[in-house]
C-alpha cells in the first residue's frame, strides 16, 4: 500500500521512526513536497482561521498528497515522553483534518502516548501495524529497527552542532558547521526551524553572514531537565521544555554569541516559554536576543531586515561594548565633546 | 498574610465566605474593568490567552488594596492555565511587586505539598475548620448557580423589562457585605425567593441557546461582555453547559455518581473527538452534541483569542453544525474585541434562529 506522510510538523525529528516501520512492514511511504506558496496557500483555505502557520501548512501538505497516496499518515502525537504533553493542537490534530479538509482523503491514525512510559507510547504503533494486515512478529521486528533508526537520528542530533535533520532525511550532505563570526542560538519549535520555506531560509542567510547554527535539539537532554529545574513547577510540554531548557543551556554556558527565537503567531506555547527565557536573560545574560514572528502574510523583505539589523546590532556590540571612553572624548575618536 | 486569588465569574463568593470562615485576611479583587484589563495587558506576553492578562490585571489591583499572597489552581496540562502561577510570578517580580504565589496543583504522586499549601493559606487552623469550611464552601458554590439558573430563565421571561437585572445587581452589592458563609447563604437563598418570584409574561416562549466553549471566557462576565445579558435581553434563554459548580465537583470532589454523569455526557460527542486534548474541548464538543439532542435552537462557542483546544473544538464544530442542522456561531473574544460589532453578531444570529423557528422577537 502507498501511504502518504505529510511533510509538515514533527516529521523532522519523527520520520526515521514511522518511515522505516511502514517501509518494514511491506508498505510503500510516500512523503509530500517541501513546503510551497501552493501548499501553504492550500493550508491557510482549508484550516480554521485561528489555527497557528504550522498546523495550516501541515492542512496544506494533506491535500497535497490527496489523490496520490492511498492512505495519509496522521500522528497522533499525545505524549513523546512520560508525564509530558505536547500542544493540544497536536492531539486534535487529525480530528481537525477530518473536519476541514473537505477533499476527505483516507486517513490513518498512528498513536503516539508515552504519557504513562515510554513502552507503552509504542503501543499505538503496534495497534496500527495490526491494523494494516501484519503478524504480530513483524510488527515487533518492524517496531525494533525502527527505534534503532530513531536512536540514530536523535543520536546525532544532539552530537553534531548545527545538524540539519530535514537534509540527513533527504539523503543531502551536512553542511560544515562555520564558525569564523560566531554562533548563533536559533531557537524554535522543529517544524519552524527546519522548514526553509516557513522560516525563509533564515539558517542559509545566517551561514552566509558567516554564524554557525546552535539548534534546541543539539542540546543534550539532561542538560535541558537541569536548566529547567530552576523553575518550581515541572514544565509539562516536552517541547516548550526543550525551547526553553536549551535556550537557558547556552545562556548559562556563553556557548551563543546571540538568540533568535523563532515563533508562529499565536503559538500558545512559545507565549509564555519566550516570555521565561527573555526575562532571564534581560536579568541575568544580557546577551542579544530578538524575537521573529512567523505567519503566513510574512513578508520576504522584512524579515531580511530585521534580521540583518539584529545581526549588526550583535557585531557593534561585539566592537563597541566595554570601550568606555576617558573623561572629555567621545565613544568615536577624534571628535572632543569639550 | 492577606491573600488574594484571580476572579471567575461568581467564584468569588465562596472564596471569599471560605477565608472568612477561616478568619484568613482576604482581600477581594475590584471588578474586572477596563482598568483591569489594560494593566494585565501592558505586563502579559502579547499572545498570552486573555485570562492571564485579566489575572495579572487582578492581582495588581488587590496588592494595591493590600494583598501580599494570592492563590490560584493549577493543573498539569496541557492547556496553558497550567503554567499561570509560573510565568506570573516572574512577571510580577520584573515588576517590583513581591507577592507570592501559592499554585494548588491536583496531587499527583505525593498529596502532602498540597495539603502543607491548604494548611498555610488557612493561617494553621485545625483539619476540622479547614474540611468545614471546604465543605460550606462548596454548598455556598452550588446555590450560586442555583441563582443564576433562576436569573437566567427568568430573564427572557419577565414581564417588567430590567426586574431581574435589577435583582442581580443588588445582589452582587450586598454579597460583599456578608461575612462567613452562614451570612452569604442566608442572602443567596432570600435572593432565590426573590428571583422566583419575579411575574412571568404568559406567552413567553423563548429561543434557546447554548453557551459553549473555553470555561473562563463563559464564567466571567466581563470577558464575554456579558453575553447572557444581551441574549436575555434578545428574548434568548441562554443555558451555559459548564458552571462554577461543575468545575468543582470534577476537580475536587469525590462525587463518584457525578463524575460518571459527566463521562456519559462526554461520550456524546465521541463520533467527533473522543480523548480530552485539554482545556474544555471535549466537553465543548460533548455539549454541542448534547445541546442538538436536546432540540436547542442555536450554539454560541466562545474562546479567548489563540486558546489551543478550543481552536481543534472550533474545526470540528462546523460537522456537528452540517450533521445535525445546528446553527453555531463561534465568537472569539480578546482585549481588542469591540462591544458593538459582537451586539450586531449576537443580534443577527437570534434574528437568523428566530426566522428559523417561525417566531418574530420584539
Amino acid at each position: 500500500m502507498k501511504i502518504g506522510i505529510p511533510r509538515a510538523l514533527l516529521y523532522s525529528i519523527y520520520l526515521p521512526l514511522w518511515k522505516t516501520f511502514l517501509e518494514e512492514l511491506g508498505h510503500t511511504v510516500i512523503l509530500s513536497n517541501h513546503t510551497d506558496q501552493n501548499i501553504l496557500d492550500n493550508g491557510v483555505k482549508n484550516c480554521v482561521d485561528d489555527a497557528c502557520l504550522p498546523v495550516k501548512i501541515f492542512h496544506g501538505h494533506v491535500t497535497a498528497l490527496a489523490g496520490r497516496t492511498d492512505i495519509i499518515l496522521i500522528p497522533r502525537l499525545v505524549s513523546v515522553y512520560p508525564g509530558e504533553f505536547i500542544c493540544p493542537k497536536f492531539i486534535g490534530l487529525p480530528e481537525m483534518i477530518k473536519h476541514s479538509v473537505p477533499c476527505n482523503p483516507g486517513i490513518i491514525i498512528m498513536n503516539f502516548n508515552a504519557r504513562f512510559s515510554m513502552d507503552r507510547g509504542y503501543d499505538g504503533m503496534r495497534n496500527l501495524g495490526r491494523e494494516l494486515g501484519a503478524t504480530k512478529d513483524l510488527v515487533a521486528q518492524a517496531l525494533d529497527r525502527a527505534r534503532i533508526r530513531q536512536a540514530e537520528h536523535m543520536r546525532r542530533m544532539e552530537a553534531e552542532p548545527g545538524f540539519n535533520p530535514v537534509r540527513s532525511i533527504d539523503k543531502k550532505d551536512q553542511k560544515p558547521p562555520r564558525l569564523d563570526q560566531g554562533i548563533i542560538g536559533l531557537i524554535g519549535h522543529p517544524y519552524l526551524v527546519y522548514d526553509r520555506y516557513i522560516n525563509m531560509n533564515i539558517c542559509d542567510k545566517l551561514n552566509e553572514r558567516g554564524y554557525g547554527i546552535l539548534f534546541p535539539e543539539n542540546i543534550p537532554a539532561e542538560s535541558v531537565d537541569r536548566a529547567c529545574n530552576r523553575y518550581p513547577k515541572k514544565l509539562f510540554w516536552s517541547y516548550g521544555k526543550r525551547l526553553l531548557g536549551s535556550g537557558l543551556c547556552m545562556l548559562e554556558n556563553k556557548l551563543v554569541d546571540g538568540l533568535i527565537l523563532l515563533t508562529s503567531f499565536g503559538c500558545g506555547i512559545d507565549a509564555f516559554i519566550d516570555e521565561l527565557l527573555i526575562r532571564a536573560n534581560h536579568r541575568e545574560y544580557k546577551i542579544p536576543l530578538t524575537t521573529i514572528t512567523l505567519d503566513e502574510h510574512t513578508g520576504q523583505a522584512g524579515f531580511d531586515t530585521r534580521l540583518e539589523a539584529f545581526i549588526d546590532m550583535m557585531e557593534w556590540r561585539s566592537r563597541y561594548d566595554n570601550h568606555v571612553p576617558t573623561y572629555g572624548t567621545g565613544v568615536y575618536p577624534g571628535k572632543s565633546l569639550i | 498574610m492577606t491573600i488574594t486569588f484571580p476572579h471567575m465569574g461568581q467564584v468569588y463568593i465562596p472564596v471569599k465566605a471560605l477565608f472568612d470562615d477561616l478568619g484568613v485576611p482576604v482581600v477581594v479583587p475590584p471588578p474586572v474593568s477596563n482598568k483591569t484589563l489594560e494593566i494585565g495587558t501592558r505586563i502579559a506576553p502579547e499572545m498570552a490567552c486573555l485570562p492571564m492578562k485579566i489575572n495579572l490585571g487582578n492581582y495588581i489591583q488587590s496588592m494595591e488594596k493590600g494583598a501580599d499572597t494570592i492563590v490560584l489552581t493549577g493543573s498539569c496540562g496541557p492547556c496553558r492555565f497550567g503554567y499561570y502561577g509560573i510565568v506570573e510570578q516572574e512577571i510580577l517580580r520584573d515588576q517590583g511587586y513581591h507577592a507570592e504565589i501559592i499554585i494548588l496543583d491536583a496531587p499527583g504522586r505525593d498529596p502532602r505539598d498540597l495539603l502543607r499549601k491548604i494548611r498555610k493559606i488557612s493561617g494553621n487552623s485545625p483539619w476540622k475548620n479547614i474540611i468545614r469550611a471546604f465543605i460550606q464552601a462548596s454548598k455556598i458554590v452550588e446555590q450560586t448557580d442555583k441563582l443564576q439558573g433562576i436569573f437566567l430563565r427568568k430573564r427572557p421571561r419577565e414581564l417588567n423589562k430590567g426586574q431581574t437585572d435589577d435583582l442581580q445587581s443588588r445582589f452582587e452589592k450586598q454579597i460583599l457585605q456578608c461575612r462567613g458563609s452562614k451570612e452569604v447563604m442566608r442572602l443567596i437563598r432570600s435572593f432565590q425567593v426573590k428571583a422566583d418570584g419575579i411575574p412571568e409574561r404568559a406567552d413567553a416562549n423563548p429561543l434557546r441557546i447554548g453557551l459553549v466553549g473555553e470555561i473562563y471566557t463563559l464564567i466571567e462576565p466581563y470577558v464575554n461582555l456579558n453575553i447572557e445579558y444581551k441574549l436575555g435581553y434578545l428574548g434568548a434563554e441562554v443555558h451555559r453547559g459548564i458552571t462554577i459548580a461543575d468545575w468543582v465537583k470534577t476537580h475536587l470532589s469525590m462525587d463518584r455518581k457525578y463524575k460518571k454523569q459527566r463521562k456519559e455526557k462526554l461520550k456524546k460527542g465521541a463520533n467527533y473527538l473522543n480523548l480530552c486534548i485539554g482545556g474544555h474541548a471535549w466537553e465543548t464538543i460533548a455539549s454541542t452534541v448534547d445541546y442538538a439532542d436536546a432540540g436547542m435552537d442555536g450554539v454560541i462557542q466562545i474562546l479567548p483569542f489563540g486558546c489551543m483546544p478550543e481552536i481543534v473544538a472550533e474545526s470540528i464544530i462546523p460537522s456537528i453544525s452540517r450533521n445535525r442542522s445546528l446553527p453555531v456561531m463561534t465568537l472569539t473574544v480578546d482585549e481588542l474585541t469591540g462591544e458593538a460589532g459582537y451586539l450586531t453578531r449576537l443580534e443577527a444570529f437570534v434574528d437568523l434562529l428566530s426566522q428559523k423557528k417561525g417566531t418574530v422577537y420584539e
